[in-house]
């Protein structure tokens, strides 16, 4: 069996997740402040898996009123529509911008949908201890990072276009009960992603007594 | 374990413990709980917002689409259609809706739904949101507390909607005109309902209007209220030049009704909703006296009755109160004669309502047996008959007329007729023939022969006396004197009474033409009309009587001697 790779769990150090200090922890199981900038210390970060799983379950909680309540209420002297996100994408592919119609799926149902998947593929297998592909799944967890701060944008647009489209009494836009619901599964999941520890991937393949729970 | 680790062998510090209170659950936690809650209490109040779906059937579901037409209930947004299908048997359009909760109440098992289509008129747009919005369906809630779910939609909106004050009537008229719904309804030029619907009465016969007056002009509508079709131009002729009268340029362009309340028959009756009125073309129309029901009689004419036509006025002192509505040959199998027969229809109620205001039928409509009873009093008891007479020495027309002949024979109505027969007195002209024949024969019957020859044999003798007495004896003369005194006393008895009865007869007959040409009034004489010719014949006829007559006079007064001497050239003295 090969060497483990080097860590500073392994090594018997923790850093400062704030100012980078590599200290000795106090305890093995309690590693105390840091005690340059006074940061609680710990090997992995605290609970990551059951606050990513906590995020996790509100993201998908808020993912159902967010595809089913309306996000747009557009009031014109003809009528009063209320547009679901689905019922816009439905609008789209019918007038003929499928295109629009793509963009408004991917960016608003199937990446959230996605990004509450993979948190869940990965905390599956970290839960498992699972040692294979860690790479793969490293590059997802960077990924679903790097999407992240995208994915206010549906949020941005309807705001974008109730602050436009006001020339009231002839037409208005509200948004919808949906609206919070959609940003909180966006933050929601981005807070997962962050209280997820990728390292937590690499644990097991170094065989190390990680503590990350 | 630095070596093993193969860090630098650096000063490492030491971390610091800190007292920690740990809660048995991680705070995080909260955060789906919180996300869960906001769900469900979404969910809840979406749930509880939730209106009830109802379905509306209609027999054609123009403008109405899924997601767009809304239900409107006093111009407020009540409910939504969210789809638009066939039913199962093709025949109808099932319209399912949601509604808003708050109307839940409403929706009694008689609310009525109707689609209103947008509209515009010369009077108005109704909502120029209805234009771009489309078709909308209203709601009207109904009285029942039973909820419903299904409906049938209505394919004409209801009479009233029930929150506008005000009452409904209905019009009778022969067309409709320019009419259309919401065509104005005007009072005195203002203008105080409309015109709800129009449709063909059931039997095909007249059409029906129904109109709606709003409170508080429906109280101007009483029993006695004419209704009139104020759509055209009324132009007069009058005394002081032309009068055009109108309601006004919009009732001139989308057509209008107009009702009044003759002073006459003012005096409220007020007339229950869905009261029947007739609609009279024009307001002169309207004003004149109604007819009412119509009563057929049959005449039967001893006369020619070459002049009168279907249509022929029926008059009453002048009055047109019927018309002459056939004309016909009718075998008698009593006499085994062919007969002729004009049927007329009278509108009794231009005699009797009068009669029917007064006394015991005064606010009921007479009912036919006092009619009859009426009307047989008028024949029998004061000589009310039917008269043929000459309209115009121009054209030869002749018309009915009813008047009252005192001297007439008792006569009764034959109700057992069908119609029934009404009694009739010969013509003027029929009269007046008769009177100038028995005229012309009584001059014919005038011995002037024998009395020429006698006064002949009167002359001759008294040729032989006078020459008897040149050279004879007086007695001879006495004779003769005798015998003159005996002519003249003849000339005294016969002569000078025929001819004073011819001068009455004549008379007589003068004030008969008088009276057939004062008849005739205001018509000119055509040289080519057949009474006028026969007058003219008659009337020469009667000249030439009075001038023979008149001549025979005039020398018997120049010339008294005459009588003795015969008619001689006179010689001057």
């Amino acid at each position: 069996m090969t060497r483990p790779p080097p860590t500073a769990a392994l090594a018997g150090f923790v850093s400062c997740g704030t100012c980078g200090l590599l200290c000795r922890p106090a305890e093995a199981g309690k590693p105390g402040e840091c005690p340059r900038c006074g940061e609680p210390l710990a090997f992995r970060l605290p609970e990551s898996i059951e606050r990513t799983w906590a995020y996790v379950v509100a993201a998908a909680v808020c993912y159902l009123p967010a595809n089913l309540l309306p996000v747009m209420t557009t009031t014109t002297i003809k009528a009063t529509t209320e547009s679901t996100i689905l019922s816009g994408v439905i609008h789209f592919y019918t007038t003929g911008s499928w295109f629009l119609a793509l963009i408004v799926l991917v960016a608003s149902v199937i990446i959230p949908l996605g990004k509450l998947g993979a948190l869940a593929y990965l905390l599956v297998t970290v839960m498992r201890r699972s040692t294979g592909r860690p790479l793969e799944r490293a590059r997802l967890f960077r990924m679903l990072k790097a999407i992240g701060r995208w994915s206010m944008l549906d949020v941005f647009v309807v705001m974008f276009v109730v602050a436009l489209v006001r020339f009231e009494p002839f037409m208005s836009v509200v948004p919808g009960p949906g609206v919070p619901f959609f940003a909180a599964v966006v933050i929601l999941t981005i807070l997962a992603a962050d209280a997820f520890d990728p390292r937590l991937i690499w644990d097991p393949a170094g065989k190390t007594g990680g503590t990350g729970g | 374990m630095a070596e093993d680790s193969g860090l630098p062998n650096v000063p490492v510090p030491e971390a610091e413990i800190a007292p920690k209170r740990r809660l048995p659950i991680s705070v995080v936690w909260f955060i789906p709980l919180l996300a869960a809650l906001a769900g469900v209490g979404v969910a809840v109040q979406q749930y509880l917002a939730e209106g009830p779906a109802i379905q509306i059937s209609f027999r054609s579901g123009e403008g109405v689409e899924a997601g767009k037409t809304t239900i409107k209930y006093k111009d407020i947004e009540i409910g939504q259609v969210t789809g638009v299908r066939l039913s199962e048997d093709y025949t109808r359009i099932l319209v399912t809706a949601k509604m808003e909760k708050s109307v839940e109440k409403l929706l009694g098992s008689d609310a009525k739904f109707w689609i209103v289509k947008p509209r515009v008129t010369l009077s108005g747009i109704s909502g120029i949101g209805t234009l771009l919005s489309g078709n909308f369906i209203r709601f009207e809630p109904g009285t029942s507390r039973v909820p419903g779910r299904e409906f049938t939609g209505l394919e004409t909106p209801p009479a009233v909607t029930q929150d506008l004050p005000g009452r409904e009537y209905r019009l009778r008229a022969d067309t409709l005109g320019s009419l259309g719904v919401g065509s104005p309804v005007y009072y005195r030029r203002l203008s105080v309902g409309q015109v709800i619907s129009s449709a063909l009465a059931p039997d095909g016969r007249s059409v029906e209007i129904r109109i709606f007056l709003n409170a508080p002009y429906d109280k101007f509508v009483s029993s006695g209220t004419r209704f009139w079709e104020a759509s055209g131009v009324d132009v007069t002729a009058g005394v002081d030049g032309f009068t055009v009268q109108t309601e006004s340029f919009l009732s001139l362009v989308i057509g209008g009704i107009a009702f009044e309340t003759p002073p006459s028959l003012e005096g409220y009756h007020p007339v229950p909703d869905n009261a029947v009125f007739l609609l009279a073309a024009d307001r002169t129309a309207a004003l004149s006296p109604q007819e009412g029901e119509a009563d057929p009689y049959a005449l039967h004419f001893d006369e020619q009755l070459r002049g009168l036509s279907v249509g022929a006025p029926v008059n009453f002192m002048g009055l047109q109160v019927g018309e002459v509505t056939g004309i016909r040959l009718e075998f008698d199998p009593a006499t085994e004669s062919v007969g002729t027969r004009v049927d007329i229809v009278a509108f009794p109620y231009r005699f009797l309502r009068d009669m029917k205001k007064a006394g015991p039928y005064a606010k009921k409509e007479l009912p036919p047996g006092k009619r009859r009873e009426l009307m047989q009093r008028q024949v029998v008891g004061k000589g009310l008959r039917a008269q043929l007479r000459s309209g115009s020495l121009l054209s030869g027309q002749l018309y009915v007329a009813l008047d009252y002949f005192p001297d007439a024979p008792q006569a009764m109505i034959d109700w057992s007729g069908k119609p029934p027969r009404f009694p009739t007195v010969p013509g003027e002209t029929t009269v007046l023939r008769a009177t100038l024949s028995s005229i012309l024969a009584k001059i014919d019957n005038v011995p002037i022969t024998e009395i020429g020859k006698e006064t002949k044999e009167a002359i001759a003798s008294l040729d032989r006396t006078l020459r008897l007495l040149e050279g004879e004896t007086l007695p001879e003369a006495k004779k003769s004197f005798a015998t003159l005194d005996r002519t003249l006393s003849r000339v005294d008895s016969e002569i000078v009474p025929e001819a004073r009865k011819a001068l009455e007869e004549l008379r007589r007959a003068s004030a008969a033409a008088e009276r057939a040409l004062k008849d005739a009034d205001e018509m000119l004489l055509a040289p080519d009309a057949a009474g006028r010719q026969e007058l003219l014949d008659a009337l020469r006829e009667t000249a030439r009587a009075a001038q023979a007559v008149r001549l025979l006079a005039d020398s018997l007064e120049r010339n008294p001697s005459a009588v003795i001497r015969g008619r001689k050239p006179e010689k001057p003295r």
